[in-house]
């Protein structure tokens, strides 16, 4: 899209209006804008700022500046929360599922994606109806239970090894492969394991990106089944943790506000990074006709 | 013909190999997710706790007596119901519109528009504990800073602590909030798509702002529309954790999400795993989501058909 809204206005009514129209609809745009910012921008600054603070000048005035802003908070919710270890959880489950995952779910995407085996479609439409279905949440629990997987690191991780959205977007990708690679790859001797591994996993990396970015994120972001499956302080991921510190140290808002902003940084950073594929992915398939 | 040169008696590949492959992970969907989504009807009819090696009783439709009909609980469970209706259209309407609004301004070639986007965008990526805890701090009642706005006016709340209809209007505010930013990536995505030569053959018509939204933007956003419209109702229906981060449990304030969780781990006011009681109050709201998701659709698909033809 290369024209925007303006000049497309700009066009329609002619020269010398359209630059004064223009230029009040630009001035009426970046006001809107701007009071939808405050919303957006004041409560993160608010964040920052409480977190900066000493908990007795908080105490006195809640909603007033850091006078001598400090970092002291942030070394406090560290150790008070036990922070190293519910964020070294975190990683450890985000990274095992999310590698478990990707992993099986090539192998199961790639066939379907070619229809090599009979009934292939019939499983894909097993994928969408997962979607439309009640929560799994209490056989699921139950099913761990009686594994003997409750308050279990493995039982934990075994629920975070799905995601139908992301097999969805992985089977539409690869059908954008063509088939006449797989026949030269098999002419030329390559195993159907290493074609799928050196070949098509390479070629789909944006959509294995996404689907990555986006699984990582929730298991990260994941505060219900914690809930539920952990019971033992020492296996809490970050999400859990924070809330448990919240609920103890209720009114200590400046060491909240610093544990918030320990959790918010590294889906900050990567959101940074890799902000095309997130946002690809939640649009992917949602406007074409 | 083709294939002869992967699978078969010419081939290089064996045809089972793919099949063994993809055991593992069709198991895992089976075994984790389709097969307790689909348990959770049986499940409804039984008085499954949650203690290891429990019985499991088969109790035929007292959990939905209970739930419908029974005294005074029933009618705080149809409360929620009701309430999860209410929620759903508030989120739906004002989600949609903001997210169609905020859209229109930065599809303009505006300086900072990058800026703008990521912002509305960020809190997606938060997460409820996140988002949540970042409201709760922004909304304390005293000397908190949305107390100061409040202040200016003279007017005074207590926010999340106050009356439940009050709670309960923050957290739609605050789901709004955190997920407007999707609707407005979809709806972005959704105005790319849109040719400019569309706008140029208005243009010759004569054709003015408001009328070029309405004959061109609006019909061809339609793809764009429906999914929005229709990930909108059944998002809120079925979104519930920001109640859990905010306000918790209270009365008055409770959606059928937060009831089976509730219910079903003793996180209400009672400490029992009511687990068959939970999978009942979840069939009713899969059955909301049903009902309400169908018509959405037969909708979508009339608008559609009207539209695109």
């Amino acid at each position: 899209m290369s024209t925007s809204l303006d000049t497309r206005f700009k066009k329609i009514v002619g020269s010398e209006s359209a630059s004064t129209r223009s230029r009040w609809l630009k001035i009426a745009s970046y006001v809107v804008l701007g009071i939808f910012s405050i919303f957006y921008i004041w409560p993160l600054f608010m964040l920052v700022n409480t977190s900066l603070r000493p908990f007795t000048e908080y105490l006195q005035d809640p909603g007033g500046l850091a006078s001598s802003p400090s970092l002291a908070n942030f070394g406090d919710a560290w150790e008070l929360a036990n922070f190293p270890q519910y964020m070294l959880n975190s990683a450890l489950y985000t990274f095992t599922a999310t590698a478990i995952f990707i992993a099986s779910s090539l192998f199961v995407a790639f066939p379907i994606a070619r229809g090599y085996f009979k009934g292939s479609k019939a499983l894909l439409t097993l994928y969408v109806v997962a979607l439309f279905l009640p929560p799994a949440l209490i056989p699921q629990f139950q099913l761990i239970l009686n594994l003997g997987l409750y308050n279990t690191r493995p039982g934990f991780i075994l629920l975070f090894l799905i995601n139908p959205i992301g097999m969805i977007i992985l089977v539409n990708y690869m059908k954008s492969i063509p088939k006449e690679l797989d026949e030269s790859a098999a002419v030329d001797g390559a195993s159907y394991t290493r074609y799928v591994f050196k070949v098509i996993f390479p070629l789909i990396r944006p959509a294995v990106a996404t689907v990555t970015v986006l699984h990582a994120i929730g298991i990260w972001n994941e505060l219900i089944l914690p809930t539920i499956y952990l019971t033992d302080p020492a296996l809490y991921p970050i999400t859990r943790g924070l809330i448990v510190f919240e609920g103890v140290y209720g009114n200590n808002w400046p060491g909240i506000a610093a544990a918030v902003l320990m959790l918010m940084i590294p889906i900050l950073v990567l959101f940074m990074f890799l902000q095309r594929y997130i946002i690809g992915g939640l649009t992917a398939g949602a406007v074409k006709g | 013909m083709q294939r002869n040169y992967l699978f078969g008696s010419e081939g290089r590949w064996s045809r089972l190999t793919p099949i063994y492959l993809l055991i593992p992970g069709v198991l895992l969907y089976l075994v984790i997710a389709l097969g307790p989504s689909m348990a959770t009807a049986a499940y409804s009819f039984t008085d499954a706790s949650g203690l290891r090696g429990a019985d499991v009783n088969w109790v035929g439709f007292d959990n939905y007596n209970e739930f419908l009909f029974e005294g005074l609980a029933s009618r705080d469970n149809l409360a929620a119901t009701v309430r999860t209706l209410q929620f759903s259209v508030l989120v739906t309407f004002i989600q949609f519109t903001l997210g169609l609004i905020l859209a229109l301004l930065l599809n303009q070639k505006l300086k900072g528009r990058t800026f703008f986007r990521t912002l509305f965008f960020i809190p997606v990526i938060l997460g409820v504990v996140i988002q949540g805890l970042m409201w709760k701090l922004f909304l304390l009642p005293r000397g908190g800073p949305m107390a100061s706005i409040f202040g200016l006016f003279g007017a005074e709340s207590e926010f999340l602590g106050g009356l439940p209809s009050e709670a309960f209007m923050w957290v739609v505010i605050v789901q709004i909030w955190a997920n407007v930013g999707v609707t407005m990536v979809i709806f972005l995505a959704g105005m790319q798509t849109i040719s400019d030569d569309l706008y140029e053959a208005a243009r010759i018509d004569g054709a003015g702002g408001w009328q070029l939204f309405k004959s061109i933007t609006w019909p061809q956003l339609t793809p764009a529309i429906n999914t929005n419209f229709l990930l909108n109702i059944v998002g809120s229906l079925q979104a519930w954790q920001l109640f859990l981060v905010l306000v918790g449990y209270k009365n008055g304030t409770q959606v059928l999400g937060y009831l089976v969780f509730a219910e079903g781990f003793g996180q209400g006011e009672s400490p029992a795993f009511r687990q068959g009681f939970a999978a009942a109050a979840s069939i009713v709201l899969f059955f909301l989501v049903l009902v309400i998701g169908f018509a959405a659709n037969k909708y979508v698909s009339w608008r559609e058909e009207r539209y695109v033809g």
